[in-house]
């Protein structure tokens, strides 16, 4: 044999073994890449902004503390226009072109199962922030990579049927969008309602659609039926056009402000966007409140250091709701990866089931039988308060959904 | 089913009344540039979210003087459509119906960016003057005074809008362009003037809607596309053309939403688009519009 011939084989192994070698140390400092598709634009770029903000934040944090497995972190956000379709693209676009390891994202519950789908066909770990519809979960919808970090509607719903149980009224109206966020929360709502106080009378429902712009005949419409009390699902935006409109006809004071509203109505940018004009003393949600004051003292400092943390990323003194979210999502992302050791999905999910996250709102549970966080809200009432410019919510409660999530 | 009180259906009539006049005050500008310069204008809805933007922008610099705001965005409106007249739509207005849809919703889709570059995309809220948040009280009727000065504003255009076509030589002049315009121009008429004022006063009448509605709703992206559709059914069910037309179609949409929510509130939309289906099968041209002579 010839000699060259060997020695040229011996170095080209050798070379090869180099080349794998510099590769494996490459992939090694090589970021961990997470899609984040989410709305940035259009009317619901204002929650999908503070979102990305929160899930950039805990990126930080763990980036400056050596990243996970010694891979720093890195988001590729990606705006969904508020389009179903257009989520389906960027996602796919993250994950053929930009190869992410990941996909951590989507507002709507029209974008969140859309999602789903491409994660299943790309065997990707997704976990959704905020779509709440329970088709997301559902047992013919679920698969093994798709998690939800956000409350759904079957939580949301029973949640404010404990609170109305507990009101001194027999004639209940309810009004909701027209799609399928408002239609199974009011679903959900009724449902429980009728168990907890089967003395209840529903005496109008009415359907709105999504981004109506006037509500007044829904409104005197619904005066017309003579409701004691009313359960909302105004969302995504549009709380603002219907309370103004609702208050200029006298509606909150026709039932005694005996109002609870979904979809975030008791949320800092509601608050915000409405200021004097927002119904006082009724009843609303959200996320996360800047000066909520939790009852356990470790919650109470866990909550407290990272509203202060956040205030200073954002540099606002009264920092928005929707940013714990995106916070709380990547956080069971990176402790998933770190529990399973691994980026790969198939162990990041197994490591996802079951998985418990001590968040800034307290401990959540990953349940291993629906992939759902035990994801609860704050509740709580409008007030005007001395210091502040706008109304905030009193009394705030976490509703905790472990009781009633089955 | 229980059946709503009397009181119940005053208040829906008068419901339906504000959503009428509202949706007036849009449609007859739409209607008076297609029955004038035959344009389908499927951008009107983008005048009228820049009248909404307009006077959010004046209240801001005016420090809350909201009438001044209103009357600055409409004019602003106006001015601006007899820019953007000159420069692209008078391209169009012999061109066919369908290169009229695609150029004018092109022009949705460039106005639409272009309003969420300069304001974003949060929302923007205007508060109604202190001396209008109050409301009159008829029995169970609630009328919030603002919603009453609509009406009247609207009522007040209708009437100074017909009485302009048919007192003055301008009304006369614009009457005539709609009939036969060559005519016209051969009567020694700058038909191009006339053009550029009937489509610079449609768009101060969209833009006074939208400031006037700003402070009902809130000031977001997509208000344009959200009233075009039901601009559309107004206009086929009254006579694309036609002012009373118009008027008239205008409150039967009001009308018709308004008890449908009542009566069948799973069906808000469906009984509006029901009856839209039966004009274009029965009476095609609408109800008081007259049949294409072109």
């Amino acid at each position: 044999m010839d000699t060259t011939f060997m020695q040229l084989k011996r170095v080209q192994l050798l070379l090869g073994l180099l080349g794998t070698l510099a590769a494996s140390i490459a992939s090694a400092q090589e970021p961990i890449r997470v899609g984040f598709p989410m709305i940035l634009s259009g009317a619901g770029g204002q929650f999908g902004a503070p979102i990305l903000k929160g899930a950039q934040m805990y990126v930080d944090e763990i980036n400056a503390t050596g990243g996970v497995l010694g891979r720093k972190i890195e988001l590729v956000p990606r705006d969904t226009k508020s389009r179903p379709d257009e989520a389906v693209r960027v996602a796919r676009e993250l994950v053929l072109r930009e190869n992410v390891d990941f996909l951590v994202g989507t507002f709507t519950s029209g974008e969140g199962p859309a999602v789903s789908g491409i994660a299943k066909e790309a065997k990707k770990v997704f976990i959704a922030v905020a779509p709440k519809t329970d088709r997301l979960t559902a047992p013919d919808a679920i698969h093994p990579y798709v998690f939800r970090a956000a409350a759904n509607t079957t939580t949301e719903g029973r949640a404010a049927a404990t609170i109305v149980a507990k009101w001194n009224i027999k004639r209940l109206a309810t009004i909701a969008p027209d799609f399928a966020y408002g239609r199974d929360a009011t679903a959900s709502f009724v449902a429980h309602i009728k168990k907890l106080r089967p003395d209840i009378e529903i005496v109008d429902q009415q359907w709105p659609k999504l981004n109506e712009s006037d509500y007044t005949p829904f409104i005197t419409a619904q005066l017309g039926k003579k409701p004691e009390a009313v359960f909302s699902v105004i969302c995504c935006g549009n709380f603002d056009s219907f309370a103004r409109q609702a208050g200029a006809q006298g509606y909150f004071k026709s039932i005694g402000n005996n109002f609870i509203g979904l979809g975030e109505a008791g949320s800092i940018e509601a608050l915000r966007a409405l200021g004097g004009e927002y119904p006082i003393g009724v009843y609303g949600n959200t996320y996360d409140a800047f000066y909520w004051k939790p009852k356990d003292s470790e919650v109470a400092r866990l909550h407290a250091a990272f509203t202060k943390r956040l205030s200073t990323a954002l540099k606002d003194d009264t920092p928005p709701s929707w940013a714990v979210q995106g916070y709380i999502s990547m956080q069971f992302l990176v402790e998933g990866i770190k529990k399973a050791n691994s980026i790969d999905s198939d162990k990041v999910s197994t490591a996802l089931k079951g998985l418990e996250i001590v968040s800034p709102q307290g401990k959540i549970t990953m349940r291993a039988k629906d992939q759902q966080a035990t994801r609860g809200m704050l509740w709580g009432k409008a007030t005007k308060r001395d210091g502040y410019a706008f109304p905030i919510l009193d009394g705030v409660e976490l509703i905790d959904p472990t009781g009633f999530m089955d | 089913m229980e059946l709503p009180s009397l009181s119940a259906i005053g208040a829906q009539a008068v419901s339906g009344l504000t959503t009428a006049m509202l949706l007036f005050l849009v449609a007859s500008g739409l209607s008076l540039i297609f029955g004038v310069l035959r344009l389908l204008n499927f951008a009107h809805g983008s005048f009228y979210m820049l009248g909404a933007y307009f006077a959010w922008q004046f209240n801001t610099w005016l420090q809350g003087s909201f009438w001044l705001s209103v009357l600055f965005a409409a004019i602003a409106t106006g001015v601006l459509g007899a820019l953007l007249e000159r420069v692209l739509f008078r391209k169009f207005y012999d061109r066919p119906e369908l290169m009229q849809l695609l150029f004018t919703y092109s022009i949705v889709l460039i106005v639409s960016d272009v309003v969420k570059y300069i304001w974003g995309t949060q929302q923007l809220g205007i508060r109604r003057p202190e001396m209008l948040s109050h409301s009159f009280k008829f029995g169970e009727i609630v009328l919030p005074s603002y919603n009453l000065v609509i009406i009247v504003i609207s009522l007040a255009i209708a009437v100074g809008i017909w009485l302009l076509l048919q007192g003055t030589r301008l009304g006369k002049m614009v009457r005539a362009a709609a009939f036969d315009r060559e005519m016209l121009s051969m009567l020694g008429v700058d038909v191009r003037m006339l053009y550029l004022l009937v489509f610079s006063a449609g768009c101060f009448l969209a833009g006074l809607a939208g400031a006037l509605v700003a402070p009902m709703s809130a000031v977001v992206p997509g208000m344009d596309a959200d009233i075009i559709i039901s601009l559309f059914i107004i206009v086929v069910i009254g006579g694309l053309g036609s002012f009373w037309g118009t008027f008239l179609g205008s409150i039967i949409y009001g009308m018709v939403f308004s008890f449908g929510i009542l009566f069948i509130p799973q069906f808000s939309l469906f009984a509006v688009a029901l009856i839209m289906v039966v004009i274009l099968i029965v009476k095609p041209e609408g109800l008081l519009g007259r049949e294409n002579t072109r």
